[in-house]
């Protein structure tokens, strides 16, 4: 360095500052990799702390075991009544174990029903592969419990009374328990809609594997077999991988499902526990399984890596010829064609339906055509009609929670599109150096998080002002920054593979005709990095618009969503009204999500469905 | 690099102290009160300084002085007296923080751990919290209004204000025992004709849940006297089970009880038109009232050994240093209901319209079969009038204090088996 040969000034010198300025100014990606890792560590490592201060001392809660202790003093208590008392099977060991089977089968089934889809859709010839790519992705657009509710609808029994399911209903019998509740259920509804994932990545990663390899294994001998084994699958394990691990540590953190169709025959998992403990204020167990959670999306992760040593990044866009082979199905077209028409009606139709019927009934569980009334949707409040609510289009309260669903899914796309770009940029350009590895780290942090656990520990951090950081417990900010967290770690994967995709020549010709970094950054990065950026920020608008585990305890009615409001109708067993309002929720993403994909497509922006 | 590691190091430092200071804000304050808390309370004549007569107009005027007030509820319900309010007191803006029980006690508790004081009234449930931990550390004080004294049992306004009192009952279906209640003995749920035909609000998701079972552990002698009553024997109890209480509790389970999230699902589940063998519900009374909204066909188990209703009370308080103390004390004095009210009053539905409301006032959104006044002179809502043929027995606070957790390990542990 040219520092070294003219002797060492000292490091306040004005010379030094000076240099150091230059150096700042020449690597923006320095300065923006300090500001976000700066605001990343505020908001993603200081609640870690918090999970680990509360879990490791007397919280006043545990008085009523140790009348003796002080509260905010260090123990070891909660460890101990976690792992190593009569407590433990009940509170930790089961659940995990429950929550073990959970994660493994759903991935399991996600995995098999996302691949087949990706690989009939990108690889061969079926039908209407426009309408299926645009549906496919419908039942990721829903709340994960809506299909949890519609199984509910089918296949409720005796056993938890009231009105009947459609399945008695129809045919008089009764579905056993371990079909209505329980591992069963959980596992197929969570799989039809966690499949997404699957889907969604490994037709990304098929779409940029080119057929020429193929090609080129087939003319060297080898069977149809052998090129999937050491060609294709090779190329498609990053994929696979970040598949499972995507799904795996979402499921771990799943609330509403296993709550929905677990507790009727008792199947506690790891999110209950939580959700019951914080329901009981008892930090203590709730932080200690909440680490455990941590630890485990950790470990698995690092397995993961190990096993299949995911490429940070793999150049698909060689600029020699590309084309994409699809084999012709022959006879097997038109199955294939109907097997995910089926699908799709299983998963998207039939929800749907349900939940439009369920929204016209007079009385829940008749489903006879005599039941049926408009006025959930149209009514203007009848005293005698589910407590006075007015129907949805005369609601204030809904449509209130509506503008803010919307107001928060837009704000924190937003937010997430810019945030993602510049966490990108920052690490794309500053690649091998430790700031980089840092950020790129805590800006996947949030992952490990599980939602319910999140939205905990964000009451007890932003329930008073912190420093200039305002008290923001019970404001709209508060869940447009949770959210912009909870979701960062997709787009910021989204900012790198978009900036790693932009060879840095492209800015460098830029820097040497003197073009400064912000007309660098919005004439070059951000139209080049656009459709993987949009595609980022389409899916936190959609999760934005239907999380409920994530923001559930910091709502109020000040800042009331949609979601919540489902789940406050689905408390009050308001099933006309929280059927309405979630059929509304789910079509109001879908026309959103089309209306976005078409705009970007026009603009030329390209596939929004390969994230 | 160089520059990078330095600015490392003081990211980390300043990411630690920020850690720290947020490690000290939730150190709980000491029982004494403070100098400065003891001057706002007399001011207000609150807490030890308070006085057993007001001049109520210098309140009110002194409210309308401070302009606005706001609550933190874990009841909902309380925003529909906001109009109301303000059209009775103009001038004084009424803001309701509907929380929920877990969030009330939470917020109240982190912002005056960080010297913020906005909660001018806090009302919620969860006695045992409330009383020793809100209560009990100065966070909140009672306050009853000197006019509603002696309209007031003493029980119900020491050591803290109730505002409701709700209680767990049992219901029946009417068509699947068109005979009437079908036990007359608690026990019988747990015995073999009752298995997986008992329905229970999560008493680990629920605190009212959690307070109506409270109630019957916290009466062991009574309970093993009722079952000698129904069996002839004394009870046998298993293994590591302290007492006749948690026994119930334990057998109930072992009947494969079943779980219920939401207490309005349980009493339609139990109450639905058509079933032959519907199950029993262990639910809050207040779901009486869905036999006319969703046409259920309930009835209440008003006569039952050893108790047939469990009582959980919902306080009041005004908050330590509340910003708006006036307002308050007027907004304590509206939830209780006109003091014009007197046993004779006819109140008709609905309550939250016209002269039955202008009547009821803050206590119109809960008068409705299940709720009860804390004060002696007003009316049993319509439909809510078994609630005095019925013998049952209150929770204690200190129980739910010192047993509340114990009792939900045992929940976990008999409910995981």
């Amino acid at each position: 360095m040219a520092m070294a040969d003219s002797g060492k000034p000292a490091f306040w010198s004005l010379q030094n500052i000076s240099y150091q300025a230059y150096r700042l100014k020449n690597r923006p990606e320095l300065i923006i990799g300090l500001l976000a890792l700066g605001f990343l560590s505020f908001v993603v490592l200081v609640p870690l702390l918090q999970i680990i201060k509360d879990a490791f001392t007397f919280q006043s809660y545990d008085l009523a075991y140790n009348p003796d202790g002080v509260v905010g003093e260090f123990t070891l208590f909660h460890l101990d009544r976690v792992f190593n008392q009569p407590i433990s099977a009940a509170l930790f060991y089961k659940p995990l174990v429950n929550s073990l089977k959970m994660g493994f089968f759903v991935t399991v089934i996600a995995l098999t029903v996302g691949f087949s889809l990706a690989w009939l859709m990108v690889r061969t010839n079926v039908h209407f592969k426009g309408v299926f790519g645009a549906m496919l992705v419908f039942p990721y657009m829903m709340p994960s419990w809506v299909m949890a509710i519609a199984w509910l609808s089918l296949f409720k029994n005796d056993r938890v009374g009231g009105s009947e399911g459609l399945l008695t209903y129809w045919t008089g019998t009764q579905a056993p328990d371990w079909v209505a509740y329980g591992l069963f259920p959980i596992v197929i509804t969570l799989a039809l809609h966690y499949y997404a994932y699957a889907y969604l990545l490994i037709s990304g990663a098929l779409a940029t594997v080119d057929s020429e390899l193929e090609e080129a294994g087939a003319t060297s001998g080898m069977g149809k077999w052998k090129r999937i084994r050491v060609i294709t699958m090779p190329l498609l394990m990053p994929a696979i991988g970040s598949a499972i691990v995507l799904t795996f540590i979402r499921i771990l953190g799943t609330f509403g499902t296993p709550a929905l169709l677990g507790l009727p025959v008792r199947f506690f998992t790891f999110s209950t526990q939580i959700y019951a403990s914080i329901n009981a204020r008892n930090q203590g167990d709730a932080f200690v399984l909440a680490l455990v959670l941590i630890v485990l999306a950790i470990s698995f992760i690092w397995i993961n890596s190990r096993i299949i040593g995911v490429r940070k990044s793999y150049v698909t866009m060689t600029g020699k010829g590309f084309r994409k082979h699809e084999s012709d199905l022959g006879k097997l077209r038109w199955p294939a064609t109907v097997f995910v028409i089926l699908f799709l009606c299983m998963t998207v139709a039939l929800p749907l339906i349900l939940l439009l019927w369920e929204s016209l009934t007079l009385i829940p569980g008749d489903y006879s055509l005599s039941n049926l009334t408009t006025y959930f949707w149209v009514g203007q409040g009848n005293v005698n009609l589910a407590y006075g609510e007015p129907g949805v289009i005369h609601n204030k309260g809904i449509m209130g929670a509506l503008i803010n669903s919307i107001k928060l899914g837009f704000a924190a796309a937003l937010f997430n599109g810019v945030l993602g770009l510049l966490v990108g940029y920052a690490v794309v350009r500053g690649r091998g150096k430790r700031l980089s590895q840092w950020l790129e780290a805590i800006a996947f942090a949030p992952y490990i998080f599980p939602s319910i656990a999140l939205g905990a520990i964000y009451i007890g951090m932003f329930s008073t002002s912190i420093g200039p950081v305002p008290a923001l417990y019970g404001t709209f900010t508060i869940l447009i920054l949770i959210t912009v967290i909870k979701n960062l770690p997709f787009t910021s994967r989204t900012g790198i593979a978009a900036i790693l995709q932009i060879h840095q020549s492209l800015e460098e010709a830029a820097r040497v005709q003197g073009i400064g970094w912000f007309r660098r950054m919005f004439r070059i990065i951000i139209p080049l990095s656009m459709s993987g950026v949009v595609a980022g920020m389409l899916l936190t608008f959609i999760t934005a618009m239907r999380e409920l585990s994530l923001i559930i305890l910091l709502i109020s009615p000040g800042n009331m969503v949609l979601t919540g409001l489902i789940f406050g109708y689905q408390e009050q067993d308001m099933a006309q009204h929280s059927s309405a309002v979630t059929l509304m929720l789910v079509l109001i993403i879908i026309i959103i999500s089309v209306i976005v994909r078409v705009m970007s497509r026009s603009a030329g922006v390209g596939r929004l469905n390969t994230t | 690099m160089k520059l990078t590691k330095r600015y490392f190091l003081q990211m980390l430092t300043r990411l630690a102290t920020v850690a720290l200071l947020s490690s000290t804000a939730s150190i709980s304050s000491a029982q004494e009160v403070s100098a400065e808390l003891d001057a706002w309370l007399k001011e207000n004549a609150l807490g030890a300084h308070a006085m057993g007569e007001e001049n109520w107009d210098e309140i009110v005027a002194a409210a309308k002085e401070e302009g606005e007030v706001s609550v933190y509820t874990a009841s909902g319900r309380i925003a529909k007296v906001v109009d109301h309010f303000q059209a009775l007191y103009p001038g004084i803006t009424l803001t309701v923080y509907d929380l929920g029980s877990v969030k009330t006690i939470e917020k109240t508790v982190r912002e005056q751990d960080a010297g913020i004081f906005t909660a001018d009234v806090v009302t919620t449930g969860n006695s045992g919290q409330v009383i020793h931990e809100l209560l009990a550390n100065n966070r909140i004080f009672n306050y009853v209004p000197a006019h509603f004294k002696d309209k007031i049992p003493e029980e119900n306004r020491d050591p803290l204000l109730i505002r409701v009192n709700e209680a767990m009952v049992f219901f029946y279906n009417t068509e699947t025992y068109p005979e009437g209640a079908p036990i007359s003995n608690v026990w019988e749920l747990t015995q073999e004709e009752f298995r997986g035909r008992v329905g229970i609000k999560d008493p680990m998701g629920s605190g009212s849940s959690l307070m109506g079972l409270a109630v019957l552990v916290q009466f062991p002698d009574e309970m093993a006297a009722a079952y000698k009553r129904l069996t002839g024997e004394d009870i046998v109890l298993g293994d590591g089970v302290p007492d006749a209480g948690y026994e119930f509790v334990r057998r109930l389970l072992a009947n494969d009880v079943v779980i219920f999230k939401s207490g309005s699902k349980l009493a339609d589940a139990a109450g639905a038109k058509g079933q032959d063998d519907a199950m029993i519900a262990m639910t809050s009374m207040t779901y009486i009232s869905r036999n006319d909204d969703k046409g259920n066909v309930n009835a209440i188990i008003s006569d039952l050994d050893p108790a047939s209703r469990m009582v959980y009370p919902n306080f009041m308080s005004i908050g330590a240093n509340a910003p708006n103390p006036n307002a308050a004390k007027v907004l304590i004095a509206y939830l209780l209901g006109s003091p014009d009210i007197t046993l004779e009053t006819k109140l008709e539905k609905p309550y939250i319209e016209g002269a039955s409301f202008d009547l009821l006032q803050g206590l119109a959104p809960y008068h409705d079969a299940g709720s009860v006044s804390p004060r002696n002179d007003v009316p049993l809502p319509l439909g809510g009038e078994i609630w005095d043929e019925m013998v049952g027995w209150n929770v204690s606070a200190d129980f739910m204090w010192e047993q509340g957790p114990r009792l939900r390990d045992f929940w976990l542990i008999h409910s995981s088996q």
